[in-house]
């Protein structure tokens, strides 16, 4: 871990926020999000959104690679079950996450590190409510130190 | 008849009367009591063939290298036959272009101690096969040898830790791909490069992620045979993750893999109706 630069969950006095990447679906999350936004619903800044055409489009590697890079911690956010875009895709994805999920924990990652929920397009205050959820048990956790990878030196 | 003359004798018959063009099977390696596969496709090479407590390769995978030959007779032991099944259902090989020559497994040892996952082996004997050689192996014997083992209740940073001292052993030779008869992508994810999905260093950061993603490419599929911790150069207990793996699909889901021929793989499907307590 390079000393030139803290960690910004350790920097400075005024607790900045943890880094959070947000997988959030096109047609649900998404739009949720754009909900919380367009009706000035509050929520911490933690999040970086990524977008995605489905919950099943998102790969475990995603996931993993965001650890990887530095977040301290991943949202993954589909379509109520029954209600997928594509039918049958946040399903097939949840079984995935399932097995992904267990299998953090089993290796020692904190649970609480990788989230998963189901926000409809018209949830913008449930979306809100998962960020500052998801925020405070990443801030609880602190940094990522398990999986981030050291900078090249 | 033993189950070795067996085997020659049939092996030889098959060849002979042009019913298969090859018979995959195990042989005696220059490595003394160790055994390789062996592929006889003259009636004469039959009686090279083995089959004892040496014989751990699982041979499902090597059918994928042969199966453009014709017919093939396959030496089955009870996981050789779970991998083919899982093989059958994701149709890479064709069930009317196999000879299945089922054989019961006493277990397999390395350097004279029983192989770990064959302690814990449920299925000693085929699941599917086309004829029998020799007797079926007690089913029971190795079930009762010893319980499970058990993981225990231990805190995420101690399961962090010990499960980092066996992965950080990892020097990625893959060896464990290689040798496992359910790999079998055309480009495997820590070759892709585009994009890069698992970094190629040795630290511990890219040797967790690779394993933790081999357990859930193997999730539903692995039938636990251990043929990866047997190959594993660096002596690290893979078979703690696949084991994990398919608890945790067992669990779940109620699949357990290559154990039935009608079902799909657990996770090419779902059930509307699966546990999403993890998810908000």
């Amino acid at each position: 871990m390079s000393t030139a630069e803290p960690h910004p969950q350790e920097a400075g006095s005024q607790e900045p926020e943890p880094k959070i990447v947000a997988f959030l679906c096109n047609w649900c999350s998404y739009a949720g999000a754009d909900l919380a936004g367009i009706s000035r619903i509050q929520y911490p800044a933690s999040i970086r959104v990524i977008r995605v055409p489905c919950s099943g489009r998102v790969d475990p590697f995603h996931i993993l690679k965001a650890l990887q890079s530095g977040a301290d911690g991943v949202l993954v956010s589909g379509c109520h079950p029954g209600d997928c875009h594509y039918l049958t895709g946040n399903y097939v994805a949840r079984r995935r996450f399932a097995v992904l999920n267990d299998l953090l924990e089993f290796a020692g990652i904190d649970p609480g590190r990788v989230s998963f929920s189901w926000v409809s397009a018209a949830e913008g205050e449930r979306f809100a409510e998962v960020v500052r959820e998801v925020t405070e048990k990443v801030k609880a956790l602190g940094p990522n130190r398990k999986l981030v990878k050291e900078p090249a030196s | 008849m033993s189950r070795e003359e067996a085997l020659r004798k049939r092996a030889r018959e098959l060849l002979e009367s042009k019913q298969v063009v090859m018979v995959v099977g195990h042989r005696a390696a220059s490595t003394k009591g160790k055994a390789q596969p062996a592929f006889i496709a003259k009636p004469e090479d039959a009686e090279s063939l083995i089959f004892d407590e040496t014989c751990g390769q699982n041979l499902a995978g090597h059918l994928l290298k042969v199966k453009h030959l014709g017919k093939i007779a396959v030496v089955t032991k009870g996981c050789d036959s779970r991998s083919i099944l899982v093989l059958l259902k994701e149709k890479q090989l064709d069930r009317a272009q196999l000879h299945i020559l089922g054989v019961g497994c006493e277990g397999v040892k390395e350097d004279g101690k029983l192989s770990d996952s064959c302690i814990t082996c449920e299925y000693p004997n085929p699941i599917v096969c086309d004829e029998m050689l020799g007797e079926p192996a007690p089913g029971d014997r190795l079930q009762t040898l010893n319980p499970k083992p058990q993981t225990g209740e231990l805190t995420s940073d101690e399961r962090w830790r010990e499960l980092s001292e066996d992965v950080s052993r990892c020097i990625r030779c893959y060896a464990c791909r290689q040798v496992c008869p359910n790999c079998y992508c055309p480009v495997c994810f820590v070759d892709a490069s585009q994009p890069a999905l698992v970094g190629k260093t040795t630290e511990l950061s890219d040797n967790m992620v690779f394993h933790i993603m081999r357990a859930l490419h193997m999730a539903g599929r692995c039938v636990e045979c251990g043929s990866c911790a047997r190959a594993c150069p660096m002596g690290i207990d893979l078979m703690k993750f696949n084991r994990k793996a398919a608890q945790i699909v067992k669990e779940r889901f109620n699949v357990v893999a290559g154990v039935k021929e009608d079902d799909a793989p657990a996770l090419t499907v779902f059930d509307p109706n699966d546990k999403q307590e993890f998810i908000r």
